[in-house]
């Protein structure tokens, strides 16, 4: 044992590091991006809920006070909570509010309301939920009953009939689905996006080496040395790792609908043409990339500069909707968002190629984008 | 006879460094040209341009009577890097097959025809990844040739090939040349020179002088190719020119000096 040896082998190693200025940056610069996005995120108030509310309530009679309307009581509690933002809606327009998604949730009062709870001392609510997002829809059903009880408090003795001695709550929320339904839980909602994300990180590696090694051991010179033209050689790696991404994704999503036994509607041809489409943006990304990458560490410092933002920021976790307006306007410039809409919109609402075609349509923009600058560098090479 | 290849007075600048700095050369069908000067002569990045790999930046060329850079010439011309430049995990049989599919027009029994002419029929299921450097080299070869070019472009073909396989080399060349292939070899050895029909000195980006070797040795006035080499330097390139660092370069046969 020598110490000098030591010493001197830690020296070259710290040495050789500092030689790497890129590295030096990232591995100070990364972790406080990523801490910062955590900060952000975590932080972000949870953005206001819109809530339809159909009131048609006529309220009861009530001698000495007049009338007495339960709905409206329950209306005005909801909107002092300040977690949601009340719009009135008509009975015909809740499903298409809810799809256009100008609420998330419709409350539905019916003309008896106030005769029903008078009658049996309950309160049904009927709530109609958006429903693609199980835990968005669970946190309204419990802050509307929430502002129920607190609305109903006293009516009791208004209503000639007493609240007191019943073991069984006042208030039952009565839940149907506009999309997905109960049986949909958190893990259903992430699943999609989770399939997107992977498939897109591999392929991105993927071409990012392989092109790394066709640069470093002098094939991509060779290459340029053969009729093959660039917009060829660009497509030849979309295609080999396009398939090898349908197999990949073919593999993952048995495995997780049935092992996992996650819920879907949409049609699976539909999903594939997404993680397809995700697959390529990930070849171009890759591509792209590896033209300013020297090495293959190089290659793995992309990671948390090209992946784990669009991860974090895409909706994988959080609604790109609630996002502080800056980072909102960065998650529009990533491939990511719009697969992962693409995603959940397929497996969750069960929509088709007629209502996610703007995003697909955005994406295939994105890969051309990515594409061209790609063969741009490959250009900038040689010739 | 035409040319094979012609340049006219091409120029390769990297910013400021004259890569390749006013070059004419003419080089006539089915001859072996030998390219020579030390390392960092301006070799590759000629022959580099010769493929339109690169864009002059003054100058012309023409090769197979059509000036590059010429993607549709490419299916013609064999290139041979000077590191071997193959996939290191297919196997040669692999390699080959893909340069073969990137030339189109291949037949199959090619591959394994062009295989067993560089001697490597029993490696052919090899991946490359387990081959010496010698075998690689052959492997190499083998895919610059698998579309049967009119034109031969290898740079530093013998570089850290053992002598034997360095006289193996160069009966294929003489082989192709006979066929009617015409071959431009770059070489830092001297002593390759003979085995080449004409040759070309290169020094800093410039031809010195052009010709067949004892026409070269005679013009000089030298007995050997290497003194000739450094009487052109010296008439070529003024007063400053001829410092021995540069001509130490040099390597002697079978060293090798990869740059």
């Amino acid at each position: 044992m020598s110490a000098k040896r030591i010493f001197a082998i830690a020296r070259r190693v710290m040495r050789q590091i500092r030689h790497d200025r890129r590295t030096v940056a990232l591995m100070i610069f990364a972790p406080m991006l990523m801490l910062t996005l955590g900060a952000i995120l975590f932080r972000s108030d949870t953005a206001v809920i819109p809530l339809g509310i159909v009131n048609e309530d006529e309220g009861l009679a009530v001698p000495m006070s007049g009338r007495l309307v339960i709905g409206e009581r329950i209306a005005e509690e909801l909107a002092a909570q300040g977690t949601f933002a009340i719009k009135e809606l008509s009975r015909d327009q809740i499903d298409a509010s809810l799809r256009g998604g100008t609420v998330d949730a419709v409350l539905v009062l019916p003309a008896d309301f106030s005769a029903q709870f008078a009658q049996t001392r309950q309160a049904v609510l009927d709530l109609r939920l958006e429903g693609s997002n199980p835990s968005l829809s669970a946190g309204i059903a419990a802050r509307v009953t929430q502002a129920a009880m607190k609305a109903l408090v006293g009516l009791g003795s208004l209503t000639g009939a007493s609240t007191g001695g019943e073991s069984k709550l006042p208030v039952t929320v009565n839940a149907t689905y506009l999309y997905a339904g109960a049986e949909f839980d958190t893990m259903d909602y992430v699943a999609p996006v989770y399939i997107g994300v992977l498939v897109m990180f591999f392929v991105f590696l993927l071409t990012c080496v392989s092109f790394l090694r066709e640069r470093s051991q002098g094939t991509m010179e060779r290459l340029m040395a053969t009729p093959a033209s660039h917009a060829e050689i660009v497509l030849g790696y979309m295609a080999g790792l396009g398939l090898f991404a349908l197999i990949q994704s073919t593999v993952i999503l048995t495995f997780t609908i049935w092992v996992l036994k996650i819920h879907y509607l949409g049609s699976l041809a539909l999903l594939f043409l997404v993680v397809i489409m995700l697959a390529l943006t990930g070849v171009s990304l890759g591509i792209l990339a590896s033209a300013f990458a020297r090495n293959e560490f190089q290659v793995v410092q992309f990671i948390p500069l090209v992946i784990i933002p669009q991860a974090l920021l895409g909706g994988t976790f959080w609604a790109v909707e609630d996002l502080p307006v800056y980072l909102r306007l960065l998650a529009y410039a990533m491939p990511l968002t719009y697969a992962n809409r693409a995603l959940r919109d397929v497996m969750l609402k069960g929509w088709g190629l007629g209502d996610i075609w703007p995003n697909l349509l955005i994406l295939a923009a994105i890969v051309a984008a990515l594409t061209f600058l790609g063969a741009r560098t490959m250009r900038r090479e040689v010739a | 006879m035409d040319a094979v290849v012609e340049t006219r007075a091409i120029h390769k600048h990297f910013g400021a460094i004259r890569a390749v700095d006013g070059v004419d050369m003419a080089v006539r069908p089915g001859e072996i040209y030998g390219l020579l000067g030390p390392n960092g002569s301006g070799k590759t990045t000629l022959i580099r341009l010769l493929v339109g790999l690169l864009r002059p930046t003054e100058g012309s060329a023409t090769v197979l009577g059509r000036a590059v850079p010429d993607k549709s010439l490419l299916a013609e011309v064999g290139y041979m890097t000077q590191a071997s430049a193959l996939y290191e995990d297919l196997t040669v049989r692999e390699n080959v097959g893909f340069f073969a599919e990137m030339c189109g027009g291949v037949p199959r029994a090619r591959v394994d025809e062009v295989i067993a002419l560089v001697d490597l029929g029993e490696r052919a299921n090899s991946v490359v990844r387990t081959l010496s450097g010698g075998l690689r080299q052959r492997a190499s070869l083998a895919c610059a040739l698998v579309h049967r070019p009119r034109l031969l472009l290898l740079d530093e073909p013998t570089v850290g090939v053992d002598p034997q396989l360095r006289a193996t080399f160069w009966a294929y060349f003489r082989g192709l040349a006979n066929d009617g292939v015409t071959l431009i070899v770059s070489s830092h050895v001297m002593d390759e020179a003979e085995r080449c029909d004409r040759l070309g000195f290169m020094r800093q980006g410039r031809l010195l002088a052009e010709g067949s070797e004892r026409e070269l040795r005679d013009r000089a006035g030298t007995a050997t190719l290497e003194q000739a080499f450094i009487r052109f330097a010296e008439k070529g390139l003024g007063p400053e020119a001829p410092d021995s660092q540069s001509l130490g370069d040099f390597g002697s046969p079978g060293t090798g000096g990869a740059q």
